[in-house]
């Protein structure tokens, strides 16, 4: 098929789109009309109420192809004063790609680059272009593996042929951006209908009455019908683009390997997904450890700390990329396997490049550290930076620990409270278990349906588990909420709890001993018959203050 | 007015004939199943085993294989109101008779695995009591079989599982310590063997642990038969290994053991096929010649001899050895908790009267020709 026709036919998709849209329109009229000709009044008129209420999407859905709100990510718009190497190394790959530069550079946080075009007329005429770089990526990458990235997606708007396929990876853009929008659509009225009923239930409750299941079915269902219809036709439109989407990536690709050398594509290819995956751990486990305590890291480091975190687990991360992703592709992605990409790539001749621009790609920003400061606050949002921020990621851990830990909500700390209608308390469960209680108050514990059935030793072999890794964690909250425990921050292995000897006693008086006789003493105080002496003796003796017993007394 | 009431009149008499039909037709129905059901399903089985003086479903007892030995009953009646005494002395009274040790042994352990609290008195009245540390050991593994419950793999629940490892690994150190409390019993060596099938010992694990056992006591029961569960396809091993195990055991014990009843198992448990081909083979009837053999050597107070004669009954009743079938039925009815009827649960009785009854009323039509 030549380019021409390739062309006509994306247009011809394109057209169809708009097509679909109107002919499911005049269906509706056309039933409507019939209805009122033939059937009765009463009938046609209800019926044409719903039509109309199913043409409002329909009618949007065209209005939205027509005007597809340039979606803006959060990001540092940089210019050209800003960082000078970054604009030289974008204009310089454009150059050798073949393609007009972006005219803007937006950094953004997340691990991913990408250049878009706010296109005109249905995408048929050109745009500005825009650069999305992810300032994670670039702290992952180094600067050949960055250039090879740049390249490919430069690439994807090079040569004649990349050019006159562009009309079909716009189409497919904004196919797929109608299509989304349905959804988000469907899903924001049910969000907002949820919303609704919870927040009657919660009157309802308030009132002492139980609140109704919420329901959110039906809600929505139009909007999601729509975007069925208009996903059908995307399928048909992908399906018939995807040979020559999936040629172009192969072709961005060699550009890519011709101008940033092959070594350094293949292993880009590599090392983004793991970077992915990488950058989701970080910012769960480190950048938004302190969220539910309501703390930040220090100024910059909330990006700042990826950086550190790679560099610490090199090894680990050594592990992850040289082993390619290999979930089956979707019959429907413009995207080919990567590691199908990888190994076309890996087949090229060597270029002896393999050496070529070894340093990180982050050193390409003229400062670092006022871009990690600038970027955090574009990206968060107004609220998360109210929280406080702690002096470093030491303090974080502790205050985000101490935080959970007095927070805790264990299940035997509901089940307590549903046994003694009272604040659930260490004190208050030890006194249960020595007055032989345990077992009644376990029968409050959510429990499977095998340990419901059970009887006698088997339910409370059942049980056990919950009640001793629940009960240990009462320990833990209570050494925590005596300072008697320090958190070990580590970028390479998951934090660890030390508990400290008690005041008094020889420093470093054998501290995982310590932790091994919580343990046992645990056990012991869950057995059969129960003893909770060993472990009240390990407990740290409460404050003789009055003012903070408070917290153990039952109010 | 009086036009309408015969309009109404004529109308009625169709209705009224269907309703009546309609009834008769679910009166005769109902009559039929009636019939059905009280007739028998097995077409007078019942009757049949009846009049061989067989007793009928509802007596059969579903909780041992056979009669207690004298005095056990009331031994188990006292230790479940708690007192550990008469099992204390149930234990010290069977002494060095491993088979009888074991049997009873599996019993307290089962009473233990559902409420302790009578065990827990007897340990801390012994401390160190050889018998409370071997009651102890084999009612953890006990509860671990609880646990874990009695389905196949695929409908057993994550908990299930982990709690069914937990009191496995648990029951470790119990049984060690009840080993280095009585260092000639077996028993809580043949405690161990369902932990190695719980845990999937290594094979040669279970050699060692074999040769424990076949040491202080070489043709024991119990042990075997639950070896040979390690050896089955279903936990550690394969059918070849199950038949190899088997077959060997049966070969080297003296007659009189019982221990011929390990080929009829082996066969049974792989036994996938929807007819009785296989459980006529000429192999098949030598294995059950061989286990009539045995059992008539046997002392008539072994403990386990019940059991040889339920598989006994039930092979020579798929054999159509009819006459012989109801001769080992006769000596074990009245009680069915053996193989092959235990597998099916709550239906066990049901499975027993079903192929006993069908012996029976061979048997009988036999005689009145």
């Amino acid at each position: 098929m030549g380019s021409t026709l390739r062309a006509l036919r994306a247009l011809v998709l394109l057209a169809g789109f708009y097509l679909l849209g109107v002919l499911l329109l005049a269906a509706l009229a056309g039933a409507d009309y019939l209805l009122f000709a033939h059937g009765p009044a009463g009938v046609a008129t209800k019926l044409t109420a719903v039509s109309i209420v199913l043409a409002i999407p329909l009618a949007r859905g065209l209005l939205m192809l027509r005007t597809p709100k340039p979606e803006e990510p959060p990001g540092l718009s940089v210019t050209e004063v800003d960082e000078p190497e970054l604009w030289r190394t974008v204009r310089e790959l454009a150059d050798q790609v073949g393609t007009r530069a972006p005219s803007r550079i937006v950094l953004t946080g997340d691990v991913n680059a990408a250049v878009s075009e706010d296109a005109r007329l249905l995408g048929l005429l050109p745009g500005p272009r825009r650069l999305c770089l992810g300032v994670p990526l670039m702290q992952g990458l180094t600067e050949a593996q960055l250039r090879a990235v740049l390249a490919h997606e430069l690439g994807h708007y090079a040569g004649s042929d990349t050019r006159l396929a562009a009309l079909t990876l716009r189409g497919r853009t904004q196919l797929l951006r109608t299509i989304r929008n349905f959804e988000e659509r469907a899903g924001s009225v049910e969000g907002r209908e949820r919303a609704r009923q919870e927040r009657k239930n919660a009157k309802a409750e308030g009132r002492g009455k139980k609140g109704r299941e919420i329901d959110t079915y039906g809600v929505g269902v139009t909007y999601r019908t729509l975007a069925r219809i208009y996903t059908a036709y995307a399928e048909l439109y992908l399906r018939t683009t995807l040979a020559d989407s999936r040629r172009q990536e192969y072709a961005a690709d060699a550009s890519a390997a011709r101008i940033a050398g092959r070594d350094a594509t293949a292993s880009a290819l590599r090392e983004i997904p793991v970077l992915t995956g990488a950058f989701g751990f970080y910012a769960r486990s480190y950048a938004a450890l302190g969220a539910d305590a309501g703390l930040l890291p220090p100024h910059g480091e909330v990006f700042g700390g990826f950086g550190r975190m790679l560099t610490a687990r090199q090894l680990e991360l050594a592990g992850l990329r040289s082993e390619l992703p290999t979930e089956p592709t979707s019959p429907y992605d413009s995207h080919p396997a990567v590691a199908d990409r990888v190994r076309r790539i890996e087949l090229l001749p060597a270029d002896g490049r393999a050496d070529e621009a070894h340093g990180a790609a982050i050193a390409v920003l003229a400062d670092e550290e006022r871009t990690f400061a600038a970027l955090e606050d574009t990206v968060l949002t107004e609220e998360v930076r109210q929280s406080r921020r702690t002096s470093d990621w030491q303090e974080l851990l502790d205050g985000a620990m101490a935080g959970n830990l007095a927070a805790l909500n264990t299940p035997l700390h509901r089940a307590l409270a549903l046994y003694t209608k009272d604040r659930p308390t260490l004190p208050a469960l030890l006194t249960l278990i020595d007055n032989g209680q345990l077992w009644q108050l376990a029968r409050r514990l959510p429990l499977s349906d095998e340990a419901v059935a059970a009887k006698g030793r088997a339910f409370r072999e059942f049980v056990r588990p919950t009640l001793h890794n629940s009960l240990h964690s009462m320990v833990m909250a209570e050494f925590s909420a005596r300072s008697r425990m320090r958190w070990e921050f580590s970028w390479e292995q998951p934090a660890k709890a030390r508990l400290l000897p008690a005041p008094g006693s020889t420093p470093d008086d054998g501290a995982p001993g310590l932790d091994a006789a919580i343990a046992i003493a645990v056990d012991t105080a869950l057995a059969d018959p129960p003893d909770t002496a060993p472990l009240r003796a390990l407990l740290p003796p409460a404050p003789r203050d009055p003012a903070s017993r408070e917290t153990d007394a039952p109010r | 007015m009086t036009v309408l009431l015969w309009i109404l009149g004529i109308l009625a008499v169709p209705t009224l004939l269907v309703v009546l039909w309609l009834g008769g037709v679910f009166v005769k129905e109902f009559a039929a199943q009636m019939k059905g059901t009280g007739g028998g399903e097995d077409g007078g089985g019942a009757e049949a085993a009846e009049q061989l003086g067989l007793l009928p479903a509802d007596r059969q007892n579903t909780e041992y294989a056979g009669p207690l030995p004298a005095g056990w009953e009331a031994a188990f009646a006292a230790v479940r109101g708690g007192d550990w005494r008469a099992g204390a002395g149930l234990l010290d009274g069977i002494g060095r008779n491993w088979d009888l040790r074991s049997m009873a042994v599996a019993h307290l352990a089962g009473f233990a695995a559902e409420e302790d609290d009578w065990l827990i008195a007897w340990e801390a009245d012994g401390p160190d009591d050889p018998d409370a540390a071997v009651v102890r050991a084999s009612s953890t593994v006990m509860l671990a079989g609880q646990l874990r419950g009695a389905q196949w793999a695929k409908h057993t629940t994550r908990e299930q599982f982990d709690g069914f490892h937990r009191m496995l690994r648990r029951s470790r150190d119990e049984i060690a310590r009840a080993a280095a409390l009585n260092p000639g019993d077996p028993t809580p060596y043949i405690s161990e063997i369902t932990v190695a099938t719980g845990l999937s010992y290594p094979h040669s694990e279970m050699d060692k642990l074999w040769a424990q056992i076949t040491a202080r006591a070489p043709h024991h029961y119990e042990a075997h038969w639950r070896a040979l569960q390690y050896w089955c396809k279903k936990w550690c091993g394969s059918e070849r290994l199950a038949a190899e195990f088997a077959e060997r055991a049966a070969a080297s014990a003296p007659l009189g053991s019982l221990l011929t009843v390990l080929p009829l198992i082996a066969h049974f448990e792989h036994d996938e096929s929807d007819d009785n081909a296989a459980d006529r083979a000429p192999e098949m009837i030598a294995r059950v010649n061989a286990g009539l053999a045995d059992a008539a050597a046997a002392d008539p107070a072994h403990p386990r001899l019940p059991e040889l004669r339920h598989l006994l009954a039930y092979y020579l009743s798929l054999q159509d050895r009819d006459e012989a079938a109801i001769e080992q039925f006769k000596l074990v009815d009245g009680y069915v908790n053996a193989l092959p009827w235990r597998y099916h649960g709550k239906g066990m009785t049901a499975r027993y009267c079903r192929i006993r009854n069908l012996s029976a009323q061979a048997v009988v039509s036999a005689g009145a020709e």
